[in-house]
């Protein structure tokens, strides 16, 4: 696309782009580093995903504030203002991500010393897996306006989703089993929450890319699994 | 900064040259009204004002049926020419804007606007003096009418010119006729503009000796009678001036200063006409 | 939707000059519909030429049809007079006549009907009245029109277009020469007016095109680029030409 006539407006939509990309950057950092803490059971890591995120709310700040102040300047029209309204819609989603990853941070340093058999954390380390992928790949459909690539993003929601529901009833098995586990696996399974929830940002974020290279909005609900089970509703 | 300096004082010597000329011009001015005055004042008597011009070489007398000729024949002039000169002014600006002919109309009134006076009263004399045969007020009043309409034309068009189209169109859009447009919008923004112009027209023709000289001749008696000669305060001047006669003489600078003063007070209320922006 | 006007391929000369290239769009009834694009794409023209306005001109001429309520316009037997009165137009700048306030609304009554005294006097107020005027000016009706400020003077003209009752009024730049207030003042105006008349808007200010207006027009160059709901052209234009010039990326 052309340039602006009058080129700070530019610059403007390029910081606030950059700034975006910054948090994305960070956010998947955390995800990942509270994950591996998880798996590790590695409390100093997970304090340091808990100690990074502060960063990540000031820079939601400042986002917020720069695109307020651009159209408060500007006036923008048509795909600035969609982008402006993107940016502090995807900006306040990161923000939530990296909260969810600095709670997962929490779990880990409340597990601190307790058993973690592999077998246990498998399923998690699965989702995970998954949430990270989907983060990372819509971040980059963001950086290229790449509507397909968020689209495929968001019809792989259920994915995350069916594998929570799966994952909610193994551990529900694992605290049967022996009771000692209980406590661990609350732990876990609040982790494996956040991690979905993390998905669901992912997915907004995917609609956000949709509305501000189209200007239409996702109107149809997300695919559901095909039974029709709602994930349990857990905090 | 030596540039500037030169600069500065270019500017002072310009100004200094402006000055001078324009001081020129007012000393002029000022030399006249001065003669006028100390010449003139003296003989300002109310017997001006009451009394008839006198035979030569008699004592007082005035020049009232003098100021009474001036006074009508203007008036006719004026009647007449204002007039026409408003209504080809309207046509030239109004009707005529993108006509070819408009330019060609006005550029004959300009050519008429600086005739030389002397040359209308010729005209006039073989128009309008031979064929009636006799001099008369009614031939010096066309003359006047014939200085007055292109004055009157320019001006008229002038002014209307500077009422802003907007204007018009705004009348336009509400779907007043052309005609009301002009009467009713065009004249009234106009207005002070259109006063302005007869004004100097008046006071144009208010001094004009030459065509009055072929066409009205002159008159030692009071006449009101607008087919025969009449007395005017022009041609009585320049009669009265160049005799010996002391009296005559007298009555001569009195007349003067009293078309001056008429001029000068005539081109002053133009301008005060002028200047206030709506004409109120 | 009422066509109240529909413009079917429109060219307009000035001179040998093109200036608009075959335009087609519908004005909506009791729409405000908005022209925008940059200097000289023909928006003015466009408006011009729905009340004839260019006839007081010569050398300019209009092929196409201009349909107001199904009759062609551009036919040569129009009575422009009285088109002009049920084609009400509000200019760039205000255009107060030089009389009284009171006259410039009653000036173009009086041609059209035959009112007496008191039937005058209401329909002045009226007019005011729905101009938002009347509050401000009611105490001084005899003093001069020039006298207001801009945007009284603004209003005073749209009282007056609207005293004759007109069927659709043209709104030419109505606020480039208005402070803030009066702009917010004529917008609210307009807002209301739209409940009587259709009405076109021609306005370089596109926050103003998007408030005001329920369709917009794109012009470019003396074509019709996009027409479409406002909220469409303002949000997601169909059309790259529009969508860089409503963000501000044009040359």
């Amino acid at each position: 696309m052309s340039d602006h006539t009058v080129r700070a407006y530019d610059d403007e939509l390029m910081e606030i782009g950059r700034k975006i990309t910054e948090m994305g950057g960070i956010a998947e950092t955390m995800l990942a580093n509270a994950i591996q803490s998880l798996v590790k059971g590695d409390t100093e890591l997970a304090q340091r995903v808990i100690a990074t995120d502060p960063k990540l709310d000031a820079l939601e700040r400042e986002i917020e504030e720069k695109a307020i102040l651009t159209i408060a300047r500007r006036q923008p029209m048509a795909i600035d203002l969609r982008a402006l309204v993107s940016a502090i819609r995807i900006a306040s989603d990161i923000e939530r991500i990296g909260d969810l990853a600095k709670n997962v941070g929490k779990r880990v340093v409340a597990i601190d010393g307790q058993f973690a058999p592999q077998k246990i954390v498998g399923g998690v380390i699965h989702i995970s897996d998954l949430a990270l992928d989907r983060l990372h790949r819509v971040l980059d459909a963001y950086a290229h306006r790449n509507v397909e690539a968020a689209m495929a993003v968001w019809n792989q929601d259920e994915e995350i989703d069916q594998l929570y529901n799966s994952l909610f009833r193994e551990l529900l098995t694992y605290m049967m089993e022996d009771p000692r586990n209980i406590g661990f696996c609350a732990h876990l399974l609040f982790s494996a929450k956040n991690i979905e929830r993390i998905g669901d940002h992912a997915t907004n974020i995917a609609e956000t890319i949709k509305y501000l290279v189209t200007g239409e909005t996702v109107v149809t609900d997300r695919p559901r699994a095909a039974d029709g089970y709602e994930p349990l509703q857990t905090p | 900064m030596a540039s500037y300096a030169s600069r500065r004082r270019n500017s002072t010597i310009v100004m200094g040259l402006c000055l001078a000329a324009t001081g020129i011009g007012v000393v002029w001015l000022f030399l006249i009204l001065f003669s006028l005055l100390v010449n003139g004042i003296p003989g300002l008597t109310l017997a001006v004002f009451t009394e008839m011009t006198p035979p030569p070489g008699e004592h007082g007398g005035g020049l009232l049926n003098a100021i009474f000729g001036s006074v009508l024949m203007t008036v006719l002039g004026v009647g007449i020419g204002a007039p026409i000169g408003i209504l080809a002014g309207t046509y030239l600006a109004e009707y005529g804007r993108h006509s070819k002919l408009t330019p060609v109309i006005r550029f004959i009134n300009d050519i008429l606007l600086s005739a030389p006076s002397i040359i209308i009263g010729l005209f006039v004399y073989g128009a309008v003096v031979v064929p009636m045969r006799s001099f008369s007020a009614v031939a010096g009043s066309i003359a006047l009418a014939v200085i007055v309409i292109p004055v009157v034309v320019r001006t008229t068009e002038d002014m209307l010119l500077l009422v802003p189209n907007t204007l018009r169109e705004a009348a336009s859009a509400l779907g007043l006729p052309r005609s009301f447009v002009i009467r009713r919008v065009a004249y009234r923004a106009a207005r002070a503009g259109l006063i302005t112009g007869v004004l100097l027209a008046v006071a144009r023709v208010g001094g004009e000796t030459a065509p009055l000289l072929f066409t009205v001749l002159s008159n030692q008696f009071w006449s009101a009678n607008l087919l025969k000669p009449m007395a005017n305060l022009p041609v009585t001047i320049n009669n009265f001036i160049n005799n010996p006669d002391a009296n005559w003489k007298q009555l001569a600078w009195t007349g003067a200063l009293l078309i001056t003063v008429a001029v000068l007070s005539l081109n002053i209320t133009a301008r005060i006409f002028g200047a206030s922006k709506d004409g109120r | 939707m009422l066509e109240k006007i529909s413009v079917k391929d429109l060219k307009f000369f000035y001179g040998a000059n093109l200036a608009l290239k075959g335009i087609n769009i519908p004005l909506y009834a009791n729409k405000v519909t908005a022209f925008i694009g940059p200097s000289g794409c023909g928006k003015s023209t466009l408006l011009r030429v729905l009340n004839r306005m260019y006839d007081l001109y010569p050398g300019q001429h209009a092929e196409g049809e201009v349909n107001f309520d199904g009759r062609n316009i551009l036919n040569p037997g129009e009575d422009l007079n009285l088109l002009r009165a049920r084609i009400g137009m509000v200019f760039q700048k205000p255009t107060p006549f030089p009389m009284t306030i009171y006259d410039n609304i009653a000036f173009g009554l009086k041609l059209y009907e035959n009112l007496s005294k008191s039937e005058l006097d209401g329909r002045v107020e009226d007019s005011l009245k729905r101009a938002a005027l009347w509050s401000e000016v009611k105490d001084k009706l005899g003093a001069n029109g020039l006298s207001l400020s801009g945007g009284q003077q603004q209003r005073l003209c749209i009282a007056r277009t609207v005293a004759i009752k007109p069927e659709v009024i043209l709104f030419d730049e109505p606020c480039s020469a208005l402070d803030p207030i009066s702009t917010a003042k004529i917008e609210e105006l307009i807002d209301e007016l739209k409940t009587e008349y259709t009405i076109a808007i021609v306005t370089h200010n596109m926050q103003q095109a998007a408030r005001v207006s329920e369709y917009t027009a794109f012009m470019y160059l003396g074509e019709l680029v996009e027409f479409d709901e406002t909220s469409k052209i303002f949000t997601t234009p169909s059309d790259q030409r529009t969508q860089d010039y409503i963000t501000g990326r044009f040359g």
